[in-house]
């Protein structure tokens, strides 16, 4: 099959040759560097009254974003766009922003300094801290800190996850869960699933508790 | 969408080809070719960046672990020093439904992992080294499974169990004995459906506790690295 379609294969790597110039134009106006003061502008707009100021949102059930990397933050508002995460409050927001807003506001939150988390269950960090290292290997979970780190400080598109409201955190893992949430992927998901409820309890108070 | 555009323009594409000449004929990606069947020949003909591979291999750590050591007691088997022919071939027969690996399925899947990360992450695997600490047998059948081994199976798993990366054979030195036992059983029983036809052939004739005593030999040999 491969040599039998490859002659076409060709023209068609011709064609986008081809086009190539018109493809570049079209993404000049998103490769400019990020603009931090611009970026701190815009989320003092209509992020912060969720997120907070500087990122670290006060409110539970919404995320801090301080401290948080800038290939995941780019990552969720496009997934907001494509509604691999649906959201009634983010999706329209993420659809208003130009690639350069997005660039910009996702820098400006990476320089910040995430504050430490609040834990509301002590009792469940034990059990929190056993699966956030050792997983489950009996239902296949794997342990967290393989993507995320030792110390929740995450990398790239693995977020950070140290210091994150455990309200949050559990209710994003039942979202991965019941489908509601998919990366386009399957990885966050599947561990989800794997987690018994208390298991997913447990670690997100145990990443609450990491700095 | 390439195939609506081969079959709308082939006047336009000969036309091209024609003025295109050999010389584009290496340019076709061979990552973005939707023929899943031949996933090991693309895989193998990506140079592997082993520093790349360190970091895409975050995926792995969970089960896996840092070192490559994986999990004696949870079956994840032992991934450093392994050859990186053996564990493409593996990744490209869990991608492709060769092999069932229920456990790691949705971590392997296309979209979550490129081909050419695979590559980097065999490389980064393959040059790290063994870990001491490996899961092993009760040690009882120790000489029996050695008379087993250096009869059945030290032809292709070598002498010393070092494997045979040219002709996807894995190193078995050093292995946890948990999930050698485990392989071995399922080869022998069907279960592990990309089992070598020959070995499936030999081990026909093992009981269970030959199958231990052999997988607890294997876990234990020291191949001098070449």
């Amino acid at each position: 099959m491969g040599l039998r379609h490859y002659p076409s294969m060709l023209g068609v790597t011709l064609l986008a040759v081809l086009s190539l110039p018109a493809v570049l134009t079209s993404e000049a106006g998103s490769t400019a560097g990020p603009d931090i003061a611009r970026g701190q502008a815009l989320a003092g707009g209509e992020c912060a009254g969720c997120h907070g100021a500087d990122g670290n949102s006060e409110i539970p059930t919404f995320p801090k974003l301080a401290g948080q990397h800038v290939v995941y933050l780019l990552k969720e508002l496009n997934d907001y766009n494509q509604a691999h995460r649906a959201s009634d409050i983010m999706q329209p927001m993420a659809a208003s922003l130009s690639e350069q807003d997005k660039l910009d506001i996702a820098h400006f939150y990476a320089r910040q300094k995430p504050a430490p988390g609040t834990v509301a269950k002590p009792e469940l960090l034990a059990l929190g801290k056993q699966v956030y290292l050792e997983g489950n290997s009996k239902n296949g979970v794997p342990s967290c800190d393989g993507c995320h780190d030792e110390d929740g400080a995450g990398s790239g598109k693995f977020p950070r996850v140290a210091g994150q409201h455990p309200e949050y955190l559990l209710e994003e893992l039942q979202r991965y869960a019941s489908g509601k949430r998919s990366h386009g992927t399957r990885v966050m998901r599947t561990v989800a699933e794997r987690l018994t409820p208390e298991e997913a309890e447990a670690v997100s108070q145990y990443m609450a508790s990491l700095e | 969408m390439k195939q609506a555009t081969m079959t709308c323009r082939p006047l336009l594409i000969s036309l091209l080809l024609l003025a295109a000449g050999p010389g584009l004929a290496g340019s076709a990606d061979p990552g973005s070719q939707p023929v899943r069947e031949d996933e090991l020949t693309v895989l193998l003909s990506m140079p592997g960046d082993p520093q790349r591979g360190q970091e895409s291999y975050r995926l792995c750590r969970g089960c896996h672990k840092a070192d490559g050591s994986g999990k004696a007691e949870a079956e994840y088997p032992q991934l450093a020093g392994q050859h990186a022919r053996v564990l493409l071939k593996q990744m490209a027969d869990v991608r492709a439904g060769r092999r069932d690996s229920p456990k790691m399925n949705p971590f392997i899947e296309h979209g979550e992992v490129s081909s050419q990360e695979l590559a980097d992450i065999a490389a980064f695997l393959e040059n790290l080294p063994v870990p001491s600490a490996i899961g092993l047998g009760d040690g009882r059948q120790l000489e029996l499974g050695k008379h087993l081994y250096l009869r059945d199976c030290a032809s292709c798993h070598g002498p010393n169990g070092e494997g045979d990366g040219q002709r996807f054979y894995p190193r078995v030195a050093g292995q946890h004995y948990p999930y050698l036992y485990r392989e071995t059983l399922e080869s022998r029983d069907r279960g592990r459906r990309n089992a070598n036809p020959e070995m499936v052939r030999v081990l026909k004739h093992y009981v269970d506790s030959d199958i231990a005593a052999v997988s607890d030999y294997m876990a234990r040999l020291r191949p001098a690295k070449p």
